[in-house]
């Protein structure tokens, strides 16, 4: 799997870059600003971006945008965003429409390694990948009366691995139980906060961050 | 100031240009001239002698009332024209065109009596070049006899000379009425309008009279009762000056009001000081030593014009204390702009003392504003420093530290240390990641006011309702503030209010951004003992904005803050 990665420090994108080679993925381009990554897709097109939000020269937003706009020109390509903080805002400003193929995780998360590789790999595969701290934000916001609060435990934990994009097997793995079980809870939790059932695990993210944001 | 005429040379004049009118109207009834005609020729030789005279008495300063008084002498001169020949009917054909171009030059002189500027005077150059040399050249030619002045008989040349003669001075009347009107529309004089507007309708018989020159020349029809009206309304203009110099009289004795006024020590010294020089236009500044710059009422700083003939000094003890910006012709008037200075020199002395604490006041603001700002800038630094530096390191050695477990292989120990590494790690993450957002909202100049408040609201500790209407991006430092606005206000609300939910709305209208918190806590809100209350309306008011609080006790809190952003 080729991966293209835009970070201006260049401590963090080599080690970035030597965990996804040690898991098997080709690193194919290392760039320190949005232009030269815009210009290493216009040669080829890997398959995942993993891009800083706070590029050169502004320091600002250019990763951001050009991770919107990138998601916008080639329709298959996965975008993985990291930033030193994360916020309600940037994540919908993302995910706009569609939480297919995009991740938004801390800076921070790259340490646990197989997490991070997990991550990688399943925005690559069409998921998403939503840093915990946006679930609990959303999940900890006040509300009148609270739907969330009709939830079991069990269902809450469902809820926010759900969020962050977790898939159906992997919230299996974490709360080691069986797939069975997490449809069972995944379906109960739908119908306790009155959300249509959606097919695709990364459509539901976007459903129920939206649920979680009002 | 020059001294005035002794009265007995006005005398003698007056009743030499009295004995003058009388030959010339007898000489030229005798020679053909209708009554009507002599009637208008007294009018107008009366009507300019006198206020010459009388100009020439009042405001011996001024050069408008020997000019009027010559304009008078030369209609005089020119009527002995009329005579049937000898010397006087010689004089008085070569000063034919003479009284033309004097009142052409008492209205583009009004009301200093002097030329300014290149234009006007070149105009007035050429239009007596042509009334005399010209008029004289035209007569030795033979033109325009009888006369003792014939040196060759060329009357072919002399008749297009003398037409070339009267187009110039026709030429020259509607130049001077162009000039004046020219003048009124770039300058706008506010001193004495109604009379500036009355003098100028009667340079609308002077284009008359020019225009039945020309047509005159060229074998036109004469016009004869358009010609009197003319004549008879060029003749009410020397009134119309001597109105002004009437006011200027009136004007005077006001200076007696303004001490009387002054007296109350008034807050506002320019109205009444413009009320005692008739000039709406007046500017008053003061000059304030501490800054070293002149400043109006307000403190301001303003810079003094340089035209010498619109600024009059007011000295206290030797030293510059105000200014007045005048209109210039009050320059003219030097004995009502003495008595006024002298009257309003005790009010204007604490008049100075206010607009120096203004300035003070001004100048605090302004400092406030550039401290307030340079910390800003400099926590917006320090964030970036802290978000380029120590956080960048940690990640890549939190990042390295799990890079060096995944190879570890089985040693349960050396992973449990890593794994306590990369927590604490962790930790120190978030704390630098608290303290750079306490530093510097980041977010708020990277990704503007609507993502950071939504960020916010998140975060609040109760259910807010947020509506953020901008039309797009403001200055940063006015972003910023809005953003501790709500952000202080929410804090708030989960401190104090016992409140249970709260709306936040953000709009942008007119230049000026509206932020209003509201909560449905309990109110009462003590404004004194919290310092980020105060903080807050500090850092809004130094952006020039405002902050208010309604806090009534049981009824909830209200914030409300308007930066200006325009």
């Amino acid at each position: 799997m080729r991966v293209a990665i835009a970070e201006d420090s260049v401590l963090l994108r080599e080690g970035i870059a030597r965990l996804l080679t040690d898991a098997g993925f080709d690193v194919v381009a290392r760039c320190g600003d949005a232009v030269q990554l815009r210009s290493e897709l216009r040669v080829r097109v890997p398959d995942v971006v993993i891009v800083d939000i706070r590029l050169p020269p502004t320091h600002t937003d250019e990763g951001l945008r050009a991770a919107i706009e990138l998601r916008a020109e080639h329709p298959g390509l996965a975008v993985v965003v990291l930033s030193q903080y994360v916020e309600v805002g940037l994540a919908m400003k993302l995910l706009a429409d569609s939480a297919d193929r995009v991740g938004y995780l801390l800076k921070d998360r790259i340490s646990d390694v197989p997490d991070f590789i997990a991550a990688v790999r399943r925005v690559a595969a069409g998921g998403s990948a939503i840093d915990p701290t946006i679930v609990s934000t959303l999940l900890g916001r006040r509300r009148h009366d609270d739907p969330l609060a009709r939830l079991t435990p069990r269902e809450r934990e469902v809820l926010e691995l759900m969020a962050a994009g977790t898939s159906n097997q992997g919230i299996a793995d974490r709360l080691v139980i069986t797939l069975r079980a997490v449809e069972k809870y995944v379906s109960s939790i739908f119908g306790k906060l009155g959300l249509p059932a959606t097919g695709s695990e990364s459509r539901r993210v976007l459903a129920v961050l939206l649920f979680l944001r009002t | 100031m020059p001294a005035r005429p002794s009265p007995l040379l006005l005398l003698t004049i007056g009743t030499a240009l009295l004995l003058g009118l009388a030959g010339a109207v007898s000489l030229s009834l005798a020679n053909g001239l209708s009554p009507v005609n002599a009637a208008i020729l007294s009018w107008l030789t009366v009507t300019y002698s006198v206020s010459g005279l009388v100009a020439w008495w009042c405001r011996p300063a001024n050069r408008l009332g020997p000019l009027l008084l010559l304009t008078g002498v030369g209609g005089l001169v020119s009527a002995t024209g009329r005579a049937e020949q000898g010397i006087l009917q010689t004089v008085g054909q070569a000063a034919d065109l003479v009284p033309l171009v004097l009142i052409v030059h008492v209205f583009v002189s009004f009301p200093t009596g002097r030329l300014h500027g290149r234009a006007e005077k070149l105009l007035i150059g050429v239009g007596y070049l042509a009334a005399v040399p010209g008029q004289l050249v035209v007569m030795m030619l033979g033109g325009l006899p009888p006369h003792l002045l014939t040196v060759v008989e060329a009357p072919g040349p002399a008749v297009v000379l003398h037409n070339v003669v009267l187009t110039t001075v026709s030429a020259v009347a509607l130049g001077g009425v162009a000039l004046l009107f020219t003048r009124r529309r770039t300058h706008g004089r506010h001193l004495r309008r109604s009379l500036t507007l009355l003098v100028d309708s009667f340079a609308l018989g002077l284009v008359m009279i020019a225009a039945l020159m020309v047509v005159g020349a060229f074998g036109g029809p004469a016009f004869p009762a358009v010609q009197r009206i003319s004549l008879i309304l060029l003749g009410v203009a020397p009134v119309a000056f001597l109105a002004g110099l009437l006011q200027a009289r009136l004007a005077r004795s006001s200076v007696g009001d303004l001490v009387v006024a002054l007296r109350g020590e008034p807050a506002d010294v320019r109205t009444p000081l413009a009320h005692a020089l008739r000039d709406p236009s007046l500017v008053l500044l003061y000059w304030l030593p501490r800054f070293g710059v002149w400043a109006g009422p307000d403190g301001r700083p303003v810079t003094l014009p340089d035209d010498p003939d619109r600024v009059s000094l007011i000295d206290d003890d030797g030293e510059p204390m105000a200014a007045l910006i005048h209109d210039p012709a009050l320059r003219d008037e030097a004995a009502l702009l003495d008595a006024v200075r002298a009257a309003a020199c005790i009010a204007l002395r604490s008049g100075r003392l206010q607009a120096q604490l203004r300035a003070s006041v001004e100048e605090l603001r302004g400092s406030r504003a550039r401290v307030l700002e340079a910390g800003r800038r400099e926590r917006q630094r320090l964030e970036r420093d802290l978000h380029d530096g120590a956080q960048q390191r940690l990640v890549a050695l939190s990042l390295n530290l799990g890079v060096l477990q995944t190879r570890l292989g089985d040693d349960p120990e050396a992973a449990a240390l890593l794994i306590e590494a990369r927590g604490e790690i962790a930790v120190s993450l978030t704390e630098l990641r608290d303290l750079a957002r306490g530093l510097h909202p980041a977010v708020v100049s990277a990704h503007g006011l609507a993502v950071a408040l939504e960020s916010l609201a998140a975060r609040a500790p109760v259910p807010v309702r947020l509506s953020v209407d901008l039309p797009g991006r403001v200055d940063e430092a006015i972003e910023v503030a809005a953003y501790y606005v709500v952000c202080e206000s929410l804090t708030n609300v989960g401190k104090h209010a016992r409140a249970t939910a709260a709306t936040v709305a953000v709009s942008q209208r007119n230049g000026t951004m509206a932020i209003e918190v509201v909560d449905d806590g309990c109110g009462g809100a003590d404004t004194e003992r919290g310092t980020g209350l105060r903080g807050l309306a500090d850092r809004v008011e130094a952006l020039g904005g405002c902050l208010r609080l309604w806090t009534p006790a049981g009824g909830g809190t209200e914030l409300r803050a308007e930066l200006p952003c325009g």
